[in-house]
């Protein structure tokens, strides 16, 4: 590679990215019977978000288009020399907690789907896929508040 | 049952492939074990049911004690329209699901072909074979044991009553005041513990029989595995048509629990069509929350026993479809994005001007 790195997708797939995360997020954490007890469903707009079939569904969905971005991203990572990347992860934290999602979430489909697991192993799933996934947000929080060099760090 | 490949089937089927290649790399979890016919299901036959609740009543005398008595005063919740749920001062309460009531009597009069019918229905949790109270609790309070009991544990569950709301029937019962969420945040986060029919696990892992099936002068229920007693609810279910005078195909309306919410761990037939009878349900429910929208409120029941009047704790009989079939469907997709994501990236390195390797400076 001649010049400065590559940033591949450029801003649509860190938009894509941003708002599948946000989504998926949103989708994960409104799992929690919170979102009507405190009022965000009765924002304007945001009745759907009292029922937990479509936040599930939304959540599946978001998922779904962030598997595709990060496969796409491996894909291309380990192939095209110098990459910066705009989007994802900057650490090996971040990318331990996505690993830690991608595993427990993977369980949580299959269950389900009708596959049976031991229910002793899924409260384990469960509590490390929530405890990931709040500690991935609070990991973005600092991220973005303390801008990209404070990423590097964490 | 259709013969053929059901969506359902073949995403498991693919998901159990997967598990298998995943198992021929690195062992999984031993814990984990496909779920292969050893659901014991339950078979209750509503012509024999006289009414005695019986059931009931040996019910609350195994399992009302285990539900603990909150602590006074209840914490209040914010904000303030969460309600408290408190049962304890209506422990006495048995013609409708509470916290401390796992099983009622649905006892019903209505006309049928002319004629004037009784019919007693025992109602609880359907122990869904797919259970979407389970599946998605946040927390795994939700269990399904591999026997196919549903069950909620109260060492875990917060009392957020999700699994109320997604439960197709709206089971699972609330009881502030009670459980782990007091040593949390008790105003913030929970408002107690959900409690619900468990088919009597602990004596069932004993090789037991539920109560309820145990005490029954009439023999009304029967457990046994699920393929068995599907085989039996179905010859049952065609002899009642035929008596009912209904075409054979039509054996499927004297079933209730085969397939709704893709299948159940419970099985009713009865004498009577279902279509009839939530009906004869949806008629008695409306007529006891006009009661209770009067000002009535409290009348005599079945037997002379208090009835409370109002809709809630008391589950229809629709035909309810496969709460999970959505998050069925789009298992697919999660199985397809990432795929597509690798097909594109080497679209990109491979194709045409992607192999220049990408975009420079951040643009399209």
């Amino acid at each position: 590679m001649i010049g400065g790195p590559t940033r591949p997708g450029g801003r649509l797939v860190a938009w894509l990215y941003g708002l599948a995360l946000v989504a998926a997020v949103f989708s994960g954490m409104g799992q929690m019977p919170i979102l009507k007890r405190y009022y965000v469903s009765d924002l304007p707009l945001m009745g759907w978000s009292a029922d937990f079939y479509i936040l599930s569904d939304l959540h599946y969905l978001s998922v779904s288009l962030l598997l595709a971005l990060y496969a796409w991203r491996l894909s291309l990572g380990t192939r095209l020399g110098r990459v910066s990347w705009s989007w994802g992860p900057r650490s090996w934290w971040g990318w331990l907690l996505l690993a830690v999602l991608l595993v427990t979430g993977a369980v949580k489909v299959l269950r389900n789907l009708g596959v049976f697991f031991s229910p002793s192993l899924l409260v384990v799933v469960d509590l490390c896929h929530l405890g990931a996934a709040m500690a991935f947000m609070v990991t973005g929080l600092v991220v973005l508040i303390g801008g990209r060099r404070r990423a590097e760090t964490i | 049952m259709s013969q053929g490949i059901s969506r359902r089937s073949f995403l498991k089927g693919s998901a159990a492939a997967a598990a298998g290649l995943a198992a021929s790399r690195a062992p999984l979890p031993q814990a984990a074990q496909a779920a292969s016919g050893r659901e014991l299901c339950t078979l209750l036959d509503l012509s024999k049911c006289v009414g005695c609740e019986e059931c009931v009543d040996a019910c609350r005398e195994q399992w009302q004690a285990t539900v603990p008595d909150p602590v006074k005063p209840i914490p209040k919740p914010f904000p303030e329209r969460v309600p408290i749920q408190d049962w304890s001062g209506r422990k006495d309460v048995q013609d409708r699901l509470t916290p401390y009531n796992f099983l009622y009597l649905e006892h019903l009069d209505f006309e049928y072909k002319g004629e004037s019918r009784e019919l007693h229905i025992p109602r609880r949790c359907m122990h869904c074979l797919n259970p979407p109270c389970t599946n998605l609790c946040p927390f795994g309070a939700g269990r399904v044991e591999a026997n196919g009991v549903v069950h909620i544990d109260p060492d875990i569950c917060l009392g957020g009553a999700k699994c109320k709301k997604v439960c197709p029937w709206h089971i699972p019962q609330r009881q502030s005041g009670v459980g782990i969420y007091l040593d949390l945040m008790p105003s913030f986060a929970g408002n107690g513990t959900m409690f619900k029919c468990h088919r009597c696990l602990p004596l069932v892992e004993k090789g037991e029989q539920p109560r309820c099936v145990e005490v029954c002068p009439e023999g009304v229920q029967s457990i046994g595995p699920r393929a068995e007693m599907v085989a039996r609810a179905v010859a049952l279910a065609k002899e009642m048509a035929r008596k009912d005078g209904a075409p054979a195909g039509a054996y499927r309306d004297y079933i209730y629990g085969l397939e709704e919410n893709g299948g159940t761990g419970t099985l009713y037939v009865s004498p009577i069509p279902f279509t009839v009878v939530s009906k004869a349900i949806d008629q008695e429910h409306r007529r006891l929350a006009q009661e209770a929208s009067q000002g009535k409120g409290r009348n005599q029941g079945a037997g002379g026993r208090r009835r409370v009047t109002g809709q809630r704790g008391r589950p229809h009989m629709h035909r309810v479809g496969d709460s999970m079939a959505s998050a069925e469907n789009l298992s697919l997709a999660l199985v397809v994005a990432p795929l597509a994501g690798v097909a594109a990236g080497f679209l990109k390195l491979f194709g045409g001007r992607g192999s220049s390797g990408g975009d420079e400076g951040g643009s399209l």
